[in-house]
């Protein structure tokens, strides 16, 4: 048994899927990221996945064109982004209370639709995205088919995740836009219109967190199923603790989150009878610890979920 | 425009913007919209059984409801219902299939007090976490929800399996242990009861007690709380025991009266939806009954629609979404007249 794990044959596999499984946490995780440092918690991140993904089947399958059903992915994500953007910015509700309500809401409307659009028709799979080999790369042992033999989502994030930390790190707007997150009376105070990026923050937390859901339809599954999301969007929330909200931090625990789902599925593949639900519990463990370790140095945005109200005390 | 005027308003425009929204999505999967909601009011008054469906389908959500209420009255925002559910129901039947010996009824109120416990100690995790280091609670209970709900793949797997067969769930209870029927052959069960009794107990302890006096002040302002001798941290802890121990409950009746065996996914998001039913009850624990009956009833009412004129019942949800974000977006109404007024 052991002979058959500790094979490259079986850590190539391995590391192949955890990027795959981790890459739609990774772009939900970075969009709920940059909304949670700019103050606003989006649990609504799974409504903001599914809409993405149903909108980007529905778009791919009537126009024929993934990058136009890639669109209407981030256009769905978007939409559902700025109806929490509305209720927690301006109208300054409870966000958590506004996100469960738009998950059973957008659940509600893709399956509703899924049904419709459906209806009659054969079964219906798109032609995913193919695969982009860079050469030389992706000869490199171990990880190199995990890296470098992906889509064109994957190596997006690559550049993604260098231009948000250099965005935070050293830049004077990426600054602003954890001030806000972090003491919005002062940065209010600073010049900084708060609220306006907090709608910025949503808007890249909408076109994210949709991109999210269409990479699960346009690159991996070719189709929508209801409530495919199925807790991804819940799973980014944890990644974005775990990460100890970083871009690198967030794509790390997406990682972990990815790899412990991959580990289990290459294991059975091999024969381990060890039941999927033991490995899937760790990482939610891991976030937990993770808690509990930053205590007292928390890195969590002093103003989270807060609403800012101009004026008010 | 007085207050109490200005809300009847916006209750009214809500309903009328959810019953057009409603009608528009029957005509969208091409059913007529007098025969979808004849066939909606016919499954829930056409018969006993559909009738009885209500309260069975509403028992879960009262618990569930409850506990969100008794957490948010003092500002522990529980999103841990859907673990505290899978606790209650895991606990409950390893109790009622580890004790083969036990007498069933002695088994029952074994299972109602350990799902209970088991509950509360997930909902009191977060809240130590809470009261203890700061931790935001909403964080804790999602992961808690996933662990659980991991908990209960793991035991339907392992060592609670049914021996005698190959499907992930457990041993069917016998059946001395299953709570009662009330109204056979209809599945309305004694959980409605237990249910209804809770539901008082919480009215009871929230307007008639001085803990249900402290957790409130608790909620209102935690300072003002302070600084007149309430302890924060103590009431945020009973809150949300109760809180958890009372969705538990919800599992413990779930497992006990209706699936008879531990499988996966019974809760079915009710611990998600119970957030929203505590919302729109405002936290009353007569509201939480009085939602919840309605939630249920809506979902008998589009289960007849969609197997009689294929809507979806994804219908509901739809509709129930609508309602919160309308309820939360209701300030776009108000301050467009204050902006007339003025």
């Amino acid at each position: 048994m052991l002979e058959q794990i500790l094979t490259m044959g079986f850590f190539t596999a391995f590391f192949s899927a955890m990027v795959r499984m981790a890459v739609p946490l990774i772009y939900a995780g970075l969009g709920e990221m940059f909304a949670e440092k700019a103050g606003i918690l989006n649990i609504g991140m799974e409504g903001v996945m599914l809409s993405g993904a149903f909108c980007s089947f529905a778009g791919a399958m009537f126009s024929g064109s993934l990058m136009i059903g890639l669109l209407c992915g981030i256009l769905g994500g978007i939409a559902v982004g700025m109806i929490h953007a509305v209720l927690s910015i301006k109208l300054a509700q409870n966000q958590s209370v506004s996100g469960i309500a738009i998950n059973m809401f957008v659940l509600g409307v893709t399956s509703f639709f899924s049904r419709i659009l459906k209806e009659g028709k054969s079964y219906q799979q798109l032609t995913t995205f193919s695969t982009i080999k860079i050469p030389g790369l992706r000869s490199i042992p171990l990880i190199g088919d995990a890296l470098f033999n992906q889509d064109i989502f994957t190596y997006f994030l690559y550049v993604l995740i260098i231009v948000m930390t250099v965005f935070y790190a050293k830049t004077a707007k990426g600054l602003a836009f954890q001030a806000v997150g972090e003491h919005p009376r002062a940065a209010d105070a600073a010049g900084i219109p708060v609220h306006k990026y907090q709608y910025i923050a949503m808007l890249v937390n909408g076109i994210l967190g949709g991109i999210g859901g269409a990479y699960l339809v346009l690159v991996q599954l070719g189709v929508f199923t209801e409530n495919m999301i199925s807790g991804r969007g819940y799973i980014a929330l944890a990644a974005v603790i775990l990460g100890r909200y970083t871009p690198v931090g967030t794509f790390g625990a997406a990682l972990i989150f990815g790899g412990a789902n991959a580990l289990q599925i290459r294991l059975q593949a091999v024969g381990v009878p060890l039941p999927a639900q033991a490995l899937a519990m760790l990482p939610y463990i891991i976030t937990l610890i993770a808690l509990l370790g930053s205590i007292g140095r928390s890195n969590e945005p002093e103003s989270l979920s807060k609403p800012y109200i101009r004026g008010s005390r | 425009m007085t207050g109490k005027k200005q809300k009847i308003v916006q209750a009214v425009v809500i309903a009328l913007i959810t019953i057009i929204a409603g009608t528009g999505l029957i005509v969208m999967s091409n059913a007529n919209p007098m025969d979808a909601y004849t066939n909606f009011f016919r499954g829930i008054f056409g018969n006993l059984n559909g009738f009885c469906e209500v309260f069975v389908k509403a028992t879960p959500l009262i618990f569930t409801g409850l506990g969100c209420a008794v957490a948010f009255r003092t500002g522990f925002f529980n999103i841990g219902a859907e673990g505290q559910f899978y606790m209650g129901a895991l606990t409950s039947a390893m109790v009622a299939l580890g004790l083969p010996g036990v007498p069933g009824i002695l088994r029952i109120i074994l299972a109602l007090v350990i799902g209970f416990l088991a509950g509360g100690v997930w909902a009191l995790i977060a809240a130590i976490f809470k009261a203890k280091f700061g931790i935001s609670e909403i964080i804790v209970t999602i992961m808690l929800n996933y662990i659980a709900i991991n908990l209960i793949g793991l035991a339907v797997r392992t060592f609670l399996m049914d021996p005698a067969g190959s499907v992930p769930q457990s041993a069917k209870i016998d059946e001395s242990a299953l709570l009662a029927q009330i109204l056979p052959p209809t599945r309305l069960h004694v959980g409605f009861i237990i249910a209804l009794v809770a539901a008082a107990g919480v009215w009871y302890l929230l307007e008639k007690t001085t803990l249900g006096y402290e957790i409130k002040v608790v909620g209102f302002n935690k300072r003002a709380a302070a600084c007149n001798g309430i302890s924060v941290m103590k009431n945020i802890v009973i809150s949300a025991f109760l809180s958890g121990g009372l969705a538990g409950l919800a599992g413990v009746v779930e497992v006990l009266a209706i699936q008879k065996k531990l499988l996966e996914g019974i809760s079915s998001n009710c611990g998600y939806t119970a957030v929203l039913i505590a919302l729109m009850a405002g936290n009353h624990p007569v509201g939480v009954v009085v939602a919840s009956i309605a939630m249920a009833a809506m979902q008998v009412g589009a289960n007849t629609m969609q197997r009689q004129l294929g809507v979806p019942s994804a219908i509901v949800d739809i509709l129930v979404g609508l309602v919160v974000l309308l309820i939360l977006a209701k300030g776009l109404m108000s301050r467009k007249k204050v902006k007339k007024a003025a």
